[in-house]
């Protein structure tokens, strides 16, 4: 059984949400970094409007770098955002989610796809870099904020608990 | 047809594809630039705009090379400007200076005349030419003051002028020696022939009293005799210019030598010189040789 799609309105207002918490986190690098990655894996791709998302994760992207200010040169996360919300997006349209595992699976996947993308991207735009735990806490709350996502995205859906 | 017209019209989905494609090329565009965009921007301008620096630097050089040319113009205007001027300064410092250059040579003529002839001799300058008026002579600037007697005889480099005439206290008058009144004793070099040279005018005179026996040749140059006591032995007067035979004597018209109309500096000599008093100017002609007899080294 498939969940029903969110409402436009309803994504751009958890989009909207979610931006706003990343510039609110900015303070706490690692909490910013799970709030972002949710923002781009889980509340902007949409499956039937990639440019919507494109441009959600863009400006996910460039927020968390501005907040950060990371030297010396910006755009590697912007576009590893859009990359990832376009991936993510085609996999929706291709795959359509039947319930909350397969949620998570593909979220795990494009996760550490983000992770890999994103340190990739920001090495190629800015040079060498520490990682830092980010990704790790990003892993490790991703059940958390997977669990958070599907619940805002479809508040009627089944939770798979029996 | 509209078929092929809605194939070519853009949907949309379309352009949202392309803003996607565009958005991603640009980031990732964005991103490969990498850390060094500035410099990586900045060798891009400046290989795009060597082309506009060549042209550029073509154009301040030819700008450069005008300028350079127009102030070696002006240059050059204003040294032939300059040059001018300085060659008109020169020029009428020169006109200023002719005459006392004149006069200068004149006095190194005379100094030289001076130490030909072994006589107290001494320099005047001639004040003005009285001689275009009837009777005139020369004015000197020295007179009795300068000890200066009547009947002194007048020298210039090239020949005779005359005598004293009349002495006043600061100035003299010279009679020339081609003055109708004036009389100098005179002889030819050649013949030895001596006559009296009276003036005709227009530095021309005649000599009188010459045997009509002797052989007088145009150009032969005539000479003091000293027998009047003016003038020494053997000064040059002037030249035979025309020969004439009379029923006594030989006409002879003689060319003076000294520049009646120019001289400016003159010597005078002392009164009553000795009649012998240096070799004449003009060397006689001498006999050639005659041919050396045998058993002579």
């Amino acid at each position: 059984m498939r969940p029903p799609t969110p409402t436009t309105l309803r994504q751009h207002l958890l989009c909207a949400g979610g931006l706003l918490l990343v510039v609110l986190t900015a303070p706490f690098p690692s909490l910013q970094a799970v709030v972002h990655s949710a923002l781009v894996l889980t509340l902007a791709p949409q499956p039937g409007a990639p440019l919507t998302g494109a441009l959600w994760a863009l400006a996910a992207g460039w927020t968390l770098e501005l907040t950060l200010r990371l030297p010396p040169h910006l755009g590697g996360t912007a576009w590893a955002d859009l990359t990832l919300v376009l991936i993510a997006g085609w996999t929706a349209a291709r795959w359509p989610l039947d319930g909350p595992k397969d949620w998570l699976t593909r979220l795990t996947a494009l996760t550490v796809l983000h992770v890999l993308l994103l340190h990739w991207m920001v090495r190629l735009a800015a040079g060498p870099h520490p990682w830092g735990w980010s990704w790790l806490w990003t892993l490790l709350s991703l059940p958390l904020w997977a669990w958070g996502a599907w619940r805002l995205l479809h508040p009627a859906a089944p939770t798979g608990r029996r | 047809m509209s078929a092929r017209a809605a194939r070519r019209r853009w949907t949309r989905a379309a352009w949202r594809r392309l803003a996607l494609v565009l958005l991603w090329l640009g980031h990732g565009a964005w991103v490969l630039v990498g850390p060094d965009a500035g410099r990586r921007w900045t060798h891009t301008a400046d290989t795009l705009a060597l082309p506009a620096q060549g042209a550029a630097r073509q154009w301040e050089g030819w700008r450069a090379r005008r300028r350079d040319d127009g102030r070696s113009l002006q240059d050059l205007q204003a040294e032939n400007t300059r040059l001018a001027s300085d060659l008109a300064a020169l020029r009428l410092q020169n006109a200023q200076e002719a005459p006392r250059l004149a006069e200068a040579e004149e006095a190194l003529r005379v100094l030289g005349l001076r130490k030909l002839i072994p006589l107290e001799l001494s320099a005047a300058r001639v004040l003005f030419s009285t001689r275009p008026a009837a009777f005139g002579g020369l004015i000197l600037d020295q007179g009795r003051d300068h000890g200066l007697v009547e009947d002194q005889g007048v020298l210039a480099p090239e020949g005779i002028v005359g005598r004293i005439w009349s002495v006043g206290p600061t100035q003299a008058k010279v009679l020339p020696a081609d003055a109708p009144n004036a009389s100098v004793a005179v002889m030819l070099i050649r013949s030895r022939a001596t006559g009296v040279l009276q003036g005709l005018g227009a530095s021309r005179a005649h000599i009188r009293y010459v045997s009509n026996q002797e052989v007088v040749q145009p150009g032969e140059a005539v000479l003091t005799s000293g027998l009047d006591r003016v003038f020494p032995r053997g000064l040059l007067v002037g030249h035979v210019v025309r020969v004439e035979r009379g029923e006594l004597e030989l006409e002879l018209t003689v060319q003076l030598a000294a520049p009646l109309d120019r001289v400016s500096t003159v010597l005078l000599l002392p009164p009553q010189p000795p009649l012998e008093a240096q070799q004449p100017f003009v060397q006689p002609e001498q006999p050639k040789p005659a041919g050396r007899k045998k058993g002579t080294p």
